[in-house]
């Protein structure tokens, strides 16, 4: 009978040993060298990705680097938990939209002790590159890339409609307009609605050419509506041109290949130059890149180059400087990023963007043609986004199809859009 | 064993009794309980997962009475839950009478018609769902093939995007039809032949006989459809690709607390949602329980 319970016992305990016992051998390695990595991606940056931490763990065998991926949604879910938890790895991918957030809530490291020692190279980057990771004088990210907002349009139907290609630099939107409803008038061929994913991108464009931001200290930014209403006006005056691609088709969220622009119903899709691989790719033919189009009587530039991502390490990293070992030798070494082909945007060191123009495909050659043609008609960025941007750029889409689908006139719209805007970011 | 007082041997049967089932104890503590109770904590907060919770009483709850989308979201969830359900309902009911009269072919079909519930919140669906009810999708071409032109995109407009939902719950009919298949070969075969041996038509034992037995298979799947209709994300989320587009019109309860708690980090006032959720399902559960003595048929009450 005692032998009975025991052995009752025992199976029962038996079924939570499994539990303790393997866990113990990760936590004893963890005792060496070891950091964690975690972005997010596809499948082509992590193949890219795990190629480097293999090449970076030939190069100094006494670190081992374990690796966490997923996708940009679930990514940020699992990054903000294990803030939470106290449990971040010690070499993360961020982004400029949380980066402020982040750096208030004091997760993030300084990395300008690492610069000093000289474990992270910087010399061979322009300051205009960095300045998106610095908040109030201190280095919280180093870019991985730089991105830049365009506008890609497709050549043979312009050729089609015997519209000569314009030359970004100096177009207005007025141009844009009349290109557009010319096309239209001579192929058939409409336009797709501004920035339909985030709309915010498409004024804040035309906002920054008045020297204004969208976000101010509080609230928003700027007091004079008359360039939002703009945006929306020509977009209205297309659609009742018939011009424009009807609202009800164009904000359905939709795979590249299913969107109307890699459909050929419009001649113009607006992106950002990081999305020109997957959006030529679902276009199937060729296609070119612009600076969007100028307002009139601009004072200032629209167009920014942006950080795509950055490499940050938080401020509860176990091992930093493994951490900063490994940003130092993914950032600049010439021999991996020949594996990472500037997936994660244009390089930012000197060299390394030089030395990758020889290399990369035509596509990318494209994109590494606009980034050149970008810098050289940049503004300085604005600073990251503040708290409450999420909510406010869901309104601003809410807005921007109740204006489209004519539920609300196009002076209430944009006013709607001015007193939320105040109210969410306050 | 002889040495051991009978309390001794109680409490080790006690003992190796929550021993055995302590991987669920865990689970269900750490999982569950636990959660549910910091939930209801940070529904009293202001928290942002990376910072402190920050307690501010009834705030979040207050916030709600004039959150423009949160009024969007119920009236929406609202919808979707008397429209879906009952038709879910009628539909599953409808299709079970089919299956009930059982050829040997029925198993086959009774799983082909369960698939639906299984991929209902898949990705494919999505897909598909999509090329359906695009401007150039198979319903629209379908319209044209027999003389309807229109070029409706029912998915993209605000006025039809809900519906596009509840095709898609009444598509997922699989699991109350089981149910009630079941039901039906519950029903004594005496019944009906007795009722045929008097003279009653196939309607009338129908309503006589079919829907009286049946009720309480109703009542179940009543309450527990009702809960997934006031419950539902995954259909919407996917369709909608996360946004409740267009313009919200599918923006369901679920969906507007997930996008509060994980794309605005708003995590003290979605806990609040979501309490405030538990609150409307126990009434609206609580409102058909009551209804329920004076339409369920239980046999063990006959004879009084």
């Amino acid at each position: 009978m005692k032998g009975k319970h025991f052995l009752i016992l025992a199976l029962a305990f038996l079924m939570l040993v499994p539990g303790f016992i393997f866990a113990q051998p990760a936590a004893e390695a963890s005792k060496a060298s070891t950091m964690r990595l975690a972005w997010w991606g596809n499948p082509t940056r992590d193949e890219r990705t795990y190629k480097a931490v293999e090449m970076f763990q030939a190069t100094y065998p006494e670190i081992t680097i374990e690796t966490e991926t997923t996708g940009w949604g679930g990514y940020w879910d699992k990054m903000n938990t294990q803030a939470a938890a106290g449990s971040l790895p010690d070499l993360m991918q961020h982004d400029y939209a949380y980066m402020l957030q982040w750096v208030q809530r004091n997760q993030l490291a300084d990395l300008t002790p690492y610069v000093q020692k000289g474990i992270i190279d910087l010399s061979k980057i322009n300051e205009s590159f960095l300045s998106g990771g610095r908040v109030d004088g201190k280095l919280y990210g180093i870019s991985l890339g730089t991105n830049a907002v365009c506008l890609t349009y497709d050549p043979a139907v312009l050729a089609k409609a015997g519209i000569a290609e314009p030359d970004s630099t100096t177009w207005t939107w007025a141009d844009f307009e009349r290109i557009a409803l010319e096309i239209y008038r001579k192929t058939g061929v409409q336009t797709i609605p501004f920035f339909t994913t985030d709309p915010k991108v498409g004024f804040d464009n035309m906002i920054r050419q008045t020297g204004k931001a969208t976000y101010g200290k509080t609230g928003l930014g700027f007091t004079d509506p008359s360039v939002l209403r703009e945006f929306y006006a020509i977009q209205l005056r297309l659609l009742d041109a018939g011009a424009l691609i009807r609202p009800e088709i164009a904000f359905v969220s939709v795979s590249p290949e299913e969107g109307a622009f890699a459909k050929g119903q419009s001649w113009v899709e607006f992106i950002w130059s990081n999305q020109y691989v997957s959006t030529q790719a679902a276009a199937k033919r060729p296609l070119k890149l612009a600076l969007l189009p100028n307002i009139k009587g601009a004072t200032a530039k629209g167009t920014f180059l942006k950080p795509s991502m950055f490499f940050s390490i938080p401020a509860s990293a176990e091992n930093p400087e493994a951490a900063a070992k490994f940003l130092n030798y993914f950032l600049n070494d010439l021999s991996v990023n020949d594996f990472l082909m500037g997936e994660r945007g244009v390089p930012i060191p000197d060299d390394v963007r030089e030395h990758m123009a020889t290399k990369v495909d035509t596509i990318n050659k494209q994109i590494f043609e606009y980034i050149s043609l970008a810098s050289k008609n940049a503004g300085p960025i604005d600073a990251p986004d503040p708290a409450g941007s999420g909510e406010f750029l869901k309104m601003v889409r809410d807005v921007t199809q109740e204006i489209l689908l004519k539920r609300v006139s196009l002076d209430e719209g944009v006013s709607r859009l001015m007193t939320r805007g105040n109210q969410i970011l306050k | 064993m002889k040495q051991l007082s009978a309390r001794k041997r109680a409490w080790m049967d006690d003992f190796s009794g929550y021993a055995f089932i302590s991987p669920w104890l865990i689970g269900f503590f750490a999982f569950s309980i636990i959660p549910i109770l910091f939930s209801l904590y940070y529904s009293f907060t202001k928290y942002d997962i990376l910072g402190d919770p920050v307690f501010n009483g009834l705030e979040n709850f207050r916030t709600m009475a004039t959150d423009e989308l949160f009024w969007q979201s119920l009236k929406v969830t609202f919808f979707y839950a008397f429209v879906s359900v009952p038709l879910r309902l009628i539909f599953a009911f409808f299709v079970a009478m089919l299956f009930n009269r059982g050829t040997r072919a029925i198993r086959v079909y009774q799983a082909i018609y369960y698939v639906p519930s299984l991929v209902g919140g898949s990705i494919a669906v999505a897909v598909m769902w999509r090329r359906l009810f695009m401007a150039d999708g198979a319903l629209n071409a379908a319209l044209a093939k027999i003389g309807i032109v229109t070029d409706v995109s029912w998915i993209g407009d605000p006025n039809t995007a809900i519906w596009t939902l509840i095709i898609l719950a009444i598509w997922q009919f699989g699991s109350s039809m089981l149910i009630f298949l079941a039901g039906l070969r519950q029903i004594p075969k005496e019944l009906y032949e007795a009722a045929s041996i008097d003279g009653a038509g196939a309607l009338r034992k129908f309503s006589h006989i079919t829907v009286p037995q049946i009720t309480p298979v109703i009542f179940f799947n009543l309450v527990m459809q009702l809960i997934n209709g006031f419950t539902v994300f995954t259909q919407a989320f996917v369709v909608s690709g996360g946004s409740g587009d267009p313009l919200n019109s599918t923006l369901v309860y679920a969906l507007y607390l997930y996008q509060r708690a994980f794309k605005y980090y708003d995590m003290g006032y979605s806990s609040a949602m979501a309490w405030v959720l538990v609150l409307i399902i126990g009434l609206m559960t609580g409102i058909v329980f009551k209804t329920s003595s004076s339409w369920v048929f239980y046999e063990a009450k006959e004879g009084k």
